[in-house]
């Protein structure tokens, strides 16, 4: 059963710019799904029309067999720029995700439920801030503060989990562990993911399913194994740059280390053995 | 072939002598300006009829004025107790200190005038004046502002708070006459409007210039419109907003002071009631008062508020400052390396 589904999907910004070009496609439950392409292409605008932030200017966006509605709850979010509050604590950052169950003067006074409170703490061990709950947004590294809009997001309990470039403003090392723990929540929540990345390699250690997106479109749809070289080239520097890229021998896979095992696991295979 | 280097080289030669006129043009802009600044101040001087050499003619006047008019400051006012057993001068400081400061309660119960209660009004104006106008400031300062209320309709509130902030708490006073004649109930009310102006101003400016990204992660988990504004915007800015109220807080305090000249009580009124009597002496005390007063509230502030600012010191809340009041040499700036 699809929980995200596009029908003809056109999104025009101003007069002639297309960000969107008629995209349809399902996302079924549970997928972790990975948006790839140069900058511009659309991958942003997907996300925003996904949660609301964005009405497509033609065709139909549904979440979980309903009509995609301005700012849903059903949709959780985590940005580039984290976007905390930098004042608040981690703890007080990851309750904002409860707002929408509460009444303003109950959480303007800072009365979440006792529910709110516990689904917040967990989701911030989910992310592995459990200790660092009290600290503040402003005090907390780049990865961590990352971590903690995760958390966020996971206290709205949304169906479909969405992220715009998350880690790109970290260093390597920050960033596996943000992807690691992105996955992590949504795996354990039964949770469809949606993320736009940059950086092809730690995209192949995470998704299941690749969408390239090029010029409004989506020129490429398969998992790890599909994504060659060729087609990478294809999604980044368009048709051109490789000529039929599409009939060419995908032999080129070997040379790619397609689903390149994650370092940390290896390691912990070998102990054991 | 040869023509590309000398051609790039051409260009290099043609953007100097471009950046030079450019830079000409600015100096010549800088030199017109002076020029203006200073050629208004000096059409002003006639304009008004300030004379420099009368004016300087009469430094040495000035000087005899206060030297010999104002020194020794008498203290005899400073409270009711050395007001009745006639201490003067500086010992009428220690003398109320006995006790354990017995006078100086004293006087803040008697129904007479005495320096440390006229001190305690002062700031007690300030304090109350800035206390009423903070509700106010902030509901209209937040409306006032494009990110809450959409273009046309936020310049309602703007502008409420300009005309509020145009005229001058002094000018508020007498406008509250049919209530009463100036006196600290007045005053306290006047101070309040004037400052719903002023710091409702500033608040609406501080929205304008805050982060985009965290209102729009907010307004993305579902929230309504007012958690928005309320956990996406003013959660933002609350520390600042407490930083421009101690701000506007400092500056009551001195508008207290002038109000109290026009006969709202205080400090403002004794040192105008000892000038009436030419008791010079008396109002040197009392302008020590306003010094003490006035630099108290400031230095106090200005710590609070350099605690306050985000980026400065990591987190460190309001706690945290007030526990650093504390510490001495923050007071005199001087680093204390751990």
């Amino acid at each position: 059963m699809p929980t995200i589904e596009f029908d003809d999907v056109t999104k025009v910004y101003g007069e002639d710019t297309v960000a969107l070009d008629e995209i349809s496609l399902r996302v079924s439950e549970g997928e972790f799904v990975i948006l790839l392409g140069p900058s511009g292409a659309g991958k942003s605008t997907m996300l925003r029309v996904l949660n609301g932030l964005t009405d497509p200017t033609e065709g139909s966006v549904g979440v979980g067999g309903a009509e995609i509605s301005e700012n849903d709850s059903d949709v959780g979010m985590v940005f580039q720029e984290h976007y905390l509050i930098e004042s608040k604590s981690a703890f007080g950052n990851a309750l904002t995700g409860a707002l929408s169950r509460n009444g303003l003067l109950r959480s303007a006074i800072g009365l979440h439920s006792e529910g709110d409170k516990l689904t917040a703490l967990e989701a911030l061990r989910t992310v592995g801030l459990l200790d660092e709950a009290s600290q503040r947004a402003e005090s907390m590294s780049g990865g961590q503060k990352q971590r903690v809009g995760i958390a966020r997001a996971l206290v709205q309990e949304p169906e479909i989990l969405l992220a715009d470039e998350p880690v790109a403003s970290l260093d390597p090392k920050a960033a596996r562990e943000v992807m690691r723990y992105l996955k992590k929540a949504a795996t354990e929540q039964d949770l469809t993911a949606v993320t736009s990345l940059h950086q092809v390699n730690i995209a192949r250690e995470f998704g299941d399913r690749f969408l390239g997106i090029r010029d409004g479109q989506v020129i490429f749809d398969g998992d790890a194994d599909d994504l060659t070289m060729e087609q990478m080239d294809r999604i980044y520097y368009g048709s051109e740059a490789t000529g039929d890229s599409l009939t060419t021998d995908p032999t080129g896979t070997d040379a790619v280390p397609s689903g390149t095992p994650d370092p940390s696991v290896t390691a912990d295979g070998g102990d054991e053995a | 072939m040869s023509s590309g280097p000398d051609a790039a080289g051409q260009a290099v030669k043609e953007k100097l002598r471009a950046l030079r006129r450019l830079r000409r043009l600015q100096y010549l802009l800088w030199v017109a300006i002076l020029g203006v600044v200073v050629g208004v101040t000096y059409w002003g001087l006639g304009f008004i009829g300030f004379q420099a050499g009368v004016v300087a003619g009469r430094f040495p006047a000035m000087y005899e004025f206060i030297s010999q008019g104002f020194f020794p400051p008498d203290f005899q006012n400073f409270t009711v107790y050395t007001k009745e057993n006639e201490i003067t001068g500086l010992q009428a400081i220690p003398a109320s200190f006995r006790d354990w400061g017995a006078p100086i309660f004293e006087s803040f119960r008697s129904e007479r005038l005495s320096l440390v209660k006229a001190s305690l009004v002062t700031l007690l104006l300030g304090f109350m004046g800035t206390v009423i106008a903070f509700p106010f400031a902030l509901v209209l300062g937040v409306l006032g502002s494009e990110r809450v209320t959409p273009f046309p309709f936020n310049f309602l509130f703007r502008g409420t708070l300009s005309a509020i902030r145009a005229i001058p708490a002094i000018v508020w006073i007498f406008l509250y006459i049919p209530i009463g004649p100036p006196s600290q109930i007045t005053a306290v009310l006047a101070i309040g409007t004037d400052s719903i102006g002023n710091l409702g101003r500033l608040f609406t400016d501080d929205l304008e210039e805050i982060d985009e990204g965290p209102i729009e992660a907010i307004r993305s988990t579902g929230a309504s419109g007012t958690q928005t504004v309320s956990f996406g915007m003013l959660s933002q800015v609350s520390r600042s907003f407490i930083a421009w109220t101690l701000y506007i807080l400092e500056i009551n305090t001195r508008i207290a002071i002038s109000l109290g000249v026009v006969g709202a009580g205080g400090l403002g009124l004794m040192i105008r009631n000892s000038q009436d009597l030419f008791q010079f002496q008396r109002t040197a005390a009392g302008l020590i008062m306003v010094f003490v007063v006035v630099l108290g509230i400031e230095l106090i502030s200005s710590r609070i508020r350099a605690r306050l600012r985000p980026g400065e010191h990591d987190s460190k809340g309001v706690v945290e400052a007030v526990r650093d009041l504390a510490d001495g040499s923050k007071w005199l700036g001087i680093s204390t390396k751990r």
